[in-house]
């Protein structure tokens, strides 16, 4: 069995559209600094480092290498060093490696960090057309936010969920967000000013849909014998995968449910023990990058049945007062660093559980989940993090 | 390495498979290729694509010309509805995750995946790999900044162009008896000091082709290796690490990212004389002069003299310690694949399986670099394995 690891430490950068006042390194450091700080170690007590970014949204190739001596001086020390990409779940994807890298037995204490510095990109949804195939997909616009477009129009057909379930979806986040002193987008606003925003892609609107931030976060992973020592309240590990779907839009008939999604969760609840998410799970980071995407991980979680997750939305079931909130962070509707994204929302699970989330803390929190999606709605990664270790 | 803990489960090789690497794809699209080399791997082992836990890929998306790459080499290389991830690097490193996850026993079968098709002059996307205020402007890439960090060696330990000729010499000449090698012809001495400067002091003949193939090995625990396999490779020990990107602020002549990782593999395997204790071994010459500094950075000779080390014959095909017999990243180079290739070839001698190209070889040492991100070759993994 892999050896216990759990959370001890997170630091997490300020996001905006561009963060002009520092410069990549800067940005970087200023996240692993403050996860320093916060576990109370310094850069030699690092024993690795794993960093996580999407190379085509930043301004550079392979910015870790640029980045390297900001992350616990992992250049300086010459130490392990290994860098994850993988579109959205970039950021799930590389805590999953730091996992791995302590429950191996082969370091005890490993520094995940993630950026992305989408203010130098041109446009990200260009920059996503370029991931589909050029023969087949490039030519029709594909991107996100046209797949999350079809999401919609699928689930709203097949169960009709409505337009105002999505406004109700993006005022419960941006209210939430309103508590996240590092969230990209704190604007307040009603369901009326959802529903008269822009039209961006059927049916969603800007209100549906994420900004492009710039930001950095960073956590830190220890064996059992470390984390006892250097928190007092560890965020333990006990239940953690990566699911891979296909690639061709087009080879996929069903949109309205997330079948690859529940499969990932149906692993990752029992490795967790999990029965009965809704009743167990006490808090949830979900990466919702479209409010639709929400209503879908609902159900593909087993919040609740297919087809009845617009209802949780309107019986407030998710708000920060409900049975389970969802995303007290605001999410990524209201901060997407994409190849962050990921590791943010495992950062705000690993604080709701070591009880640090400050403002946006729900109380008396047990057990979180933290997903992240990427590719063209390929990719998955769930964590379950737990006050008690399994 | 300070924090390390104790291994629980012991990793194994128990297949191999690469693709006969060329100097174009053809009209084959770049996860095509990669299907190649996992179904040669799967059926090297005398597996199905079900038996695979997990799939770990490498390489760089803007290399590839393909942002999220993986999303098609994960479902070419088995990885269909599984658990996998990318390591933005040269292969190497992914082949360092799939040790982790099979060591940490959460998982049974890995295939690790590292690939080669250059959809972007290379030379490009390593000067945007460069940070845009100091380096880019300069027009620094990787063959410049790895020509500026053998310069830097050559001053200070007055190496010559001919001792550098005579690296070049030895692997293309070791590269004929590899049929999977993209350039199969012997150069001599002469040849590569009359070929064309590319970037003074390095010439043609002194860097490594461009290559378009790939390679995909499998991992197990070694309870299922012995359940599967007569014979395999085991990873008896396993190192990487990174070195600072400001050109200014490190030895140039020094490999320090290859001398910890290094030191990371030999304390987990208990090597204590390298040169005694290692049969074979596979180093990233991402330049003639690079096999050389390797030599040293991983304590074969005192800094400045790996080229006594060659003179002596120590590294030649009949020496104590055979390098690149494969024809080495000078006869094949497929980009983010080139250092897990040397992992691959390594586990081909050990388990005795190397034809043309074997040598007498119980242990075996593998040296991957990345290749082309990075200001000057900042990021090295070291592989020590041995045959059952």
């Amino acid at each position: 069995m892999p050896r216990r690891v759990a959370i001890v430490g997170v630091g997490l950068t300020r996001c905006s559209s561009w963060r002009k006042d520092v410069a990549y390194p800067e940005l970087v450091y200023e996240a692993t600094s403050a996860a320093l700080q916060d576990t109370g170690i310094t850069p030699n007590d690092v024993n690795a480092v794993v960093y996580g970014c999407m190379d085509p949204f930043d301004g550079v190739n392979a910015p870790e290498k640029w980045n390297v001596d900001a992350c616990a001086a992992a250049g300086m020390l010459n130490k392990p060093y290994l860098k994850i990409s993988t579109g959205g779940t970039t950021g799930g994807s590389t805590a999953l490696a730091a996992y791995y890298h302590v429950a191996s037995g082969l370091h005890d204490v490993v520094l995940a960090v993630a950026s992305q510095r989408v203010g130098e990109t041109l446009e990200a949804q260009l920059v996503l057309n370029t991931a589909v195939d050029p023969v087949y997909e490039r030519g029709f616009g594909m991107g996100a936010i046209t797949i999350a477009a079809i999401q919609a129009c699928s689930h709203m057909h097949a169960y009709h969920s409505t337009e105002e379930d999505l406004a109700l979806i993006s005022v419960r986040n941006h209210e939430n967000a309103l508590n996240n002193p590092y969230a990209h987008l704190r604007t307040k606003f009603s369901v009326k000013d959802a529903l008269g925003s822009p039209m961006l892609s059927w049916p969603l609107r800007l209100s549906d849909c994420c900004p492009s931030s710039d930001g950095a976060c960073a956590i830190v992973f220890a064996s059992e014998e470390k984390a006892r020592k250097l928190a007092r309240q560890p965020a333990w590990i006990t239940g953690a995968g990566q699911i891979t779907d296909n690639y061709f839009a087009g080879d996929r008939y069903w949109y309205e449910d997330w079948d690859s999604l529940a499969m990932l969760a149906r692993r990752v609840y029992r490795l967790a023990k999990i029965d009965d998410p809704m009743r167990e799970l006490d808090v949830a980071e979900l990466y919702n990058a479209f409010t639709i995407q929400e209503i879908l991980e609902y159900e593909a979680l087993g919040f609740c049945e297919p087809g009845k997750g617009a209802e949780m939305v309107r019986r407030g079931v998710t708000a920060m007062d409900g049975q389970l909130p969802v995303d007290p962070s605001g999410g990524v509707l209201c901060t997407n660093a994409i190849g962050a994204s990921g590791l943010i929302r495992v950062a705000e699970a690993a604080l709701q559980v070591m009880g640090n989330a400050g403002q946006r803390q729900v109380p008396n929190v047990k057990k979180a989940l933290a997903h992240a999606w990427g590719a063209t709605i390929g990719f998955h990664t769930l964590m379950v993090l737990d006050r008690e270790a399994p | 390495m300070r924090g390390r803990g104790r291994v629980s489960s012991r990793v194994c090789i128990v297949g191999v498979g690469q693709t006969h690497h060329r100097g174009s794809g053809g009209s084959l699209a770049y996860y095509e290729i990669a299907f190649e080399a996992a179904r040669a791997a799967l059926q090297d082992a005398g597996l199905t694509r079900g038996d695979i836990d997990t799939v770990l890929v490498s390489g760089w998306d803007v290399l590839d010309g393909r942002t999220i790459s993986d999303m098609y080499l994960v479902p070419a290389a088995g990885g269909y509805l599984k658990d996998s991830a990318k390591v933005a690097d040269d292969g190497v490193l992914a082949f360092a995750y799939a040790y982790m996850r099979i060591a940490s026993g959460a998982f049974d079968t890995a295939l690790v995946m590292g690939h080669g098709h250059a959809e972007a002059p290379t030379e490009l996307v390593s000067n945007v790999a460069m940070d845009p205020f100091f380096y880019r402007p300069l027009g620094m890439s990787a063959t410049a900044a790895l020509a500026l960090q053998v310069s830097s060696y050559t001053a200070r330990y007055g190496v010559s162009e001919g001792q550098a000729a005579a690296v070049a010499e030895k692997n293309r000449r070791q590269g004929v008896n590899n049929p999977y090698a993209h350039l199969r012809s012997a150069v001599t001495r002469d040849q590569v000091l009359a070929s064309k400067m590319v970037a003074w002091p390095l010439r043609e003949f002194d860097c490594p082709p461009v290559s378009v193939g790939a390679v995909a090995l499998i991992l197990c625990s070694e309870d299922r290796a012995k359940r599967i396999a007569s014979s395999w490779a085991t990873v008896e020990g396993i190192g990487w690490a990174t070195s600072s990107y400001y050109i200014g602020a490190t030895d140039l002549w020094r490999l320090g990212a290859l001398a910890s990782a290094a030191q990371q593999a030999y304390v987990m395997a208990g090597i204590h004389d390298p040169l005694a204790d290692l049969d074979v071994a596979e180093v990233h010459d991402a330049t003639s002069y690079h096999e050389l500094m390797a030599y040293e950075a991983m304590g074969w000779a005192q800094e400045g003299i790996g080229g006594r080390l060659f003179e002596e014959g120590v590294t030649s095909m009949e020496g104590r310690l055979p390098v690149n017999p494969s024809g080495g990243a000078l006869s094949t180079n497929i980009g983010a694949g080139t250092g897990l290739l040397r992992v691959a070839e390594a586990a081909l001698q050990v388990t005795g399986r190397a034809d043309g190209r074997q040598v007498e070889a119980r242990t075996a040492l593998a040296h991957g670099m990345s290749g082309l991100a990075g200001s000057i070759g900042q990021t090295h993994g070291v592989v020590i394995l041995r045959g059952r």
